[in-house]
């Protein structure tokens, strides 16, 4: 596993981040935020690249986006014990993305040159990386990589649908080996989006909470090795978990806002317990979308006491974008990862920033601090704009659970 | 998809409806006509002024009335690409003689590939926010700069709500986006999903497209498209959509719905190749072809036709034409056709080409190379004429700059 966020530049810091409730919801610099309504935001800061990339590969031409996701990808490739890359895994392996902005960041600055000339002498090799499956493509340059290659683009559950997509690509025979995981650099568009949304909270994210007014935007590069067990049981990899299924639905509603009826949630989170053989029973904790706008959090609980019932009551649901933000394209497999910590570490990451219980929000939201836990299963949800969810089961990874055949 | 082609007709994938708003004309009578009559789209822009360009043509879509399609009402909320994903997903599901309701709508889906979304839309957004600043931006175009917009509108006009997911990877986003359709198919996660590619011609792709040496005239010479010709020098710009319906070979006999092929197999594979340049080796090509020809349980001799990715650019061409070369031995290589001289090159093509594939299969006849006088190697490509031809399997090509491929296997059962 890699990553880069808003509350830690690796994994060994993310881990402690989130058990003692960090807040990356800051004052944001990477652009001048006068003009908006909002100000704050999860950004990364003081990421230099170089010191994360080492000399021998070519940063030319990349965007944040492509430098993000590349330096967790070498983090999670030094984790798997893929780092230098085999030859002989080469052949097999794929990139699986959940993009987001993509080069936007630097597309805005090229738009303002464009303009000022009329489009005259401009450019366009600024553009090289603007389109959000650069990631991928630089990633498998990189490490000589022929297997499937592939960036998906749905908003808020990209991360999450990248993932899934990545187990049916080893299930399936494409691959043997997938790096997976998701990107979303910040950038004015985006910001300049989800303001004229109004979905932006005033100061800060507060899921679930009465008084919760809006998401806070974040950024963050999310990268997990999946492989096949006999392949990394060969290569006596450290095995930090399994995916054990993964749904997909649509609302079919509104673009922009969640259907309160929860349909597309409900199914969602029960197309993956489907997938995975699993029932309601026995999942042991839900890492939420939870993105504090007052219709989210109010449908989400909806629908997590319409698929557990009574045990919805009793299972601890925690929104850790209260600490890293929202961060779109990433946040699936940002959240996949905090999924696979808690499992692997024993403990329930808290929501933090929750002041006031409100009537229609009703579960264990896990408020006063992290929790020690030996959790088996994390089931950890992503719903985007278009109305696309996605949900994701992890298991903790033992012998025994090895012997679980789908 | 799934290791094995299953021999199972519930574990087996059909392509059963067909839409698309293409350049060559909007449904499949008009598209079918024009296509094996060897038309082509291309002309000189309309939509904008090319005045001081190095290029001038385009295959522009001219003849799409939404309306014919999707309510007035909700015609203000959709942009370009949404109105014709829309159109094209309702065209299919006419021609597949299914109509969704509320018992079978969960399990009906879409998997869209995009390579460039609405650039028309971001860049507007863009283009407000740089002069006007962040507080006269409309929130009305937020939801469409999204790349999912196009099938989150489809899942809303038509109303169904399974599966629903975007693939963006540059040429190879709808070839990607039918063998993950293919996959769920088989998988048994959906009954229906609605599969293709959607793109647009907008001014700063265009513009774009020129800035990175893309576009014919790349030689400086006449502005043309002539896919595997000796005398090619660069795509023309092309813009559509076009959209399969899969579903399982079950489920067809079930409805007693006439299928136009059956999709046996996938192969997705990459070659190490710098970002937005095409692939100058042989192995990605070769090795995701076998990858795609053992994924359907044939053998590479099986094949009567390719449908090409060539789009007249001077090295994709040569190396897809040498690939093939390669795969086959000598006069055992089976038909070649690339339709992008009369379609142009939209980058999510792949869902126009499945569309002509699916024709071209029913029908035993393959359309013509529009633009291809003289080949650059001695291969058997459909030149000038339409050719009847007994085809049993054929291989769909998805090839991208930046080294990525999709193959999928068609199969008439």
């Amino acid at each position: 596993m890699g990553t880069l966020n808003a509350i830690a530049h690796n994994i060994p810091d993310f881990s402690p981040a989130l058990k003692n409730g960090h807040c990356g919801i800051r004052e944001i610099d990477i652009f001048d935020t006068s003009g908006f309504s909002a100000r704050t935001g999860g950004q990364i800061k003081n990421f230099v690249a170089r010191n994360y990339i080492p000399q021998n590969f070519s940063m030319k031409r990349m965007s944040r986006a492509d430098l993000l996701s590349f330096a967790a990808t070498l983090e999670a490739l030094h984790d798997a014990g893929l780092y230098p890359f085999p030859e002989e895994l080469q052949k097999g392996t794929g990139v699986s993305i959940g993009g987001g902005a993509g080069g936007l960041l630097e597309a805005e600055s090229f738009y303002g040159d464009f303009l000022k000339n009329n489009g005259r002498r401009a450019r366009f090799s600024r553009l090289a990386s603007l389109f959000c499956a650069s990631s991928a493509d630089r990633i498998a340059s990189a490490f000589d990589l022929a297997g499937p290659k592939a960036t998906f683009m749905t908003a808020c559950s990209g991360g999450a649908t990248a993932i899934g997509y990545a187990r049916d690509l080893i299930a399936g025979g494409q691959a043997s080996v997938v790096i997976a995981g998701g990107v979303e650099p910040m950038c004015r568009l985006t910001y300049a989006a989800f303001n004229a949304l109004k979905s932006v909270a005033a100061d800060t994210c507060r899921p679930f909470d009465k008084n919760r007014d809006g998401l806070s935007l974040g950024e963050a590069a999310a990268i997990v090795i999946l492989e096949e067990l006999d392949s990394a049981l060969a290569r006596g990899a450290r095995i930090h978990g399994e995916i054990l299924g993964y749904g997909i639905t649509c609302d079919s509603y509104h673009m922009t806002a969640p259907d309160e009826q929860a349909s597309g949630a409900v199914r969602s989170m029960e197309a993956a317990l489907r997938d995975s053989g699993l029932s309601p029973d026995d999942i042991d904790y839900i890492n939420a979308h939870g993105t504090a706008t007052p219709v989210n959090d109010a449908m989400e609980t909806k629908a997590i006491k319409n698929v557990f019932g009574k045990r919805a009551y009793t299972i601890p649901v925690s929104s850790t974008k209260s600490m890293h933000a929202h961060t779109l394209g990433a946040a699936g497999a940002l959240e996949a990862i905090v999924s696979i910590l808690a499992l692997r570490n024993g403990f329930v990451p808290p929501t933090i920033n929750h002041q006031e219980r409100d009537p229609q929000c009703d579960l264990d939201y896990v408020t006063s601090g992290a929790r020690s836990a030996n959790l088996k299963t994390a089931l950890s949800n992503s719903f985007a704009f278009g109305g696309n969810n996605t949900t994701l089961i992890f298991g903790k990874y033992t012998e025994r659970s090895a012997c679980h055949e789908r | 998809m799934n290791a094995d082609r299953p021999q199972n007709d519930a574990r087996r994938v059909v392509v059963s409806g067909l839409g698309m708003v293409t350049p060559l004309g909007v449904g499949k009578e008009d598209f079918s006509r024009r296509l094996f009559a060897g038309d082509t789209a291309i002309r000189g822009i309309q939509s904008f002024d090319t005045g001081d360009f190095s290029s001038h043509l385009g295959a522009e879509v001219t003849e799409f009335k939404p309306r014919d399609f999707i309510a007035v009402k909700n015609l203000r909320r959709m942009d370009k690409i949404s109105l014709m994903t829309v159109a094209s997903a309702r065209m299919a599901l006419e021609d597949a003689g299914l109509q969704i309701t509320a018992e079978n709508r969960d399990r009906v889906g879409i998997i869209l590939g995009t390579a460039f979304g609405a650039t028309d839309i971001t860049v507007q957004f863009l283009h407000t926010l740089s002069q006007e600043g962040p507080a006269s931006v409309n929130p009305i175009l937020v939801p469409n700069t999204v790349m999912n917009a196009p099938a989150g509108h489809t899942s809303i006009e038509l109303g169904f709500r399974g599966i629903n997911t975007t693939i963006t990877h540059f040429a190879v986003s709808a070839e990607n986006a039918m063998a993950y359709a293919a996959a769920e198919i088989r998988r048994g996660t959906a009954d229906f999903i609605f599969a293709g590619g959607s793109d647009i011609l907008s001014e700063i792709a265009y513009r774009s497209l020129i800035g990175f040496g893309a576009l014919s005239p790349q030689n400086k010479g006449n502005e043309t498209c002539r896919p595997f010709d000796q005398e090619r020098n660069g795509c023309i710009a092309g813009e559509g959509c076009g959209m399969i319906l899969l579903e399982s070979l079950q489920s067809a006999k079930q409805r007693g719905c006439n299928y136009y092929c059956e999709i046996s197999g996938a192969g997705m594979g990459a070659s190490p190749t710098r970002p937005n340049e095409w692939p100058r080796d042989t192995e990605g090509i070769k090795r995701t072809f076998a990858r795609a020809v053992k994924n359907a349980g044939i053998a590479i001799n099986d094949l009567q036709a390719i449908y090409a990715g060539a789009n007249g650019d001077k090295i994709l061409d040569a190396v897809e034409a040498e690939a093939y070369a390669e795969i086959f031995d000598a006069g055992k290589c089976p038909f070649i056709t690339s339709i992008k001289g009369a379609t142009g090159e939209s980058f999510s093509s792949g869902g126009i080409r499945a569309c002509a594939a699916a024709l071209s299969m029913a029908n035993q006849i393959l359309p013509p190379t529009a633009g291809l006088a003289n080949p650059l190697r001695a291969l058997d490509f459909v030149i000038q004429e339409k050719k009847e031809a007994d085809i049993h399997h054929a291989a769909l090509a998805g090839i991208s700059f930046g080294g990525t491929y999709c193959y999928l296997i068609f199969s008439k059962s």
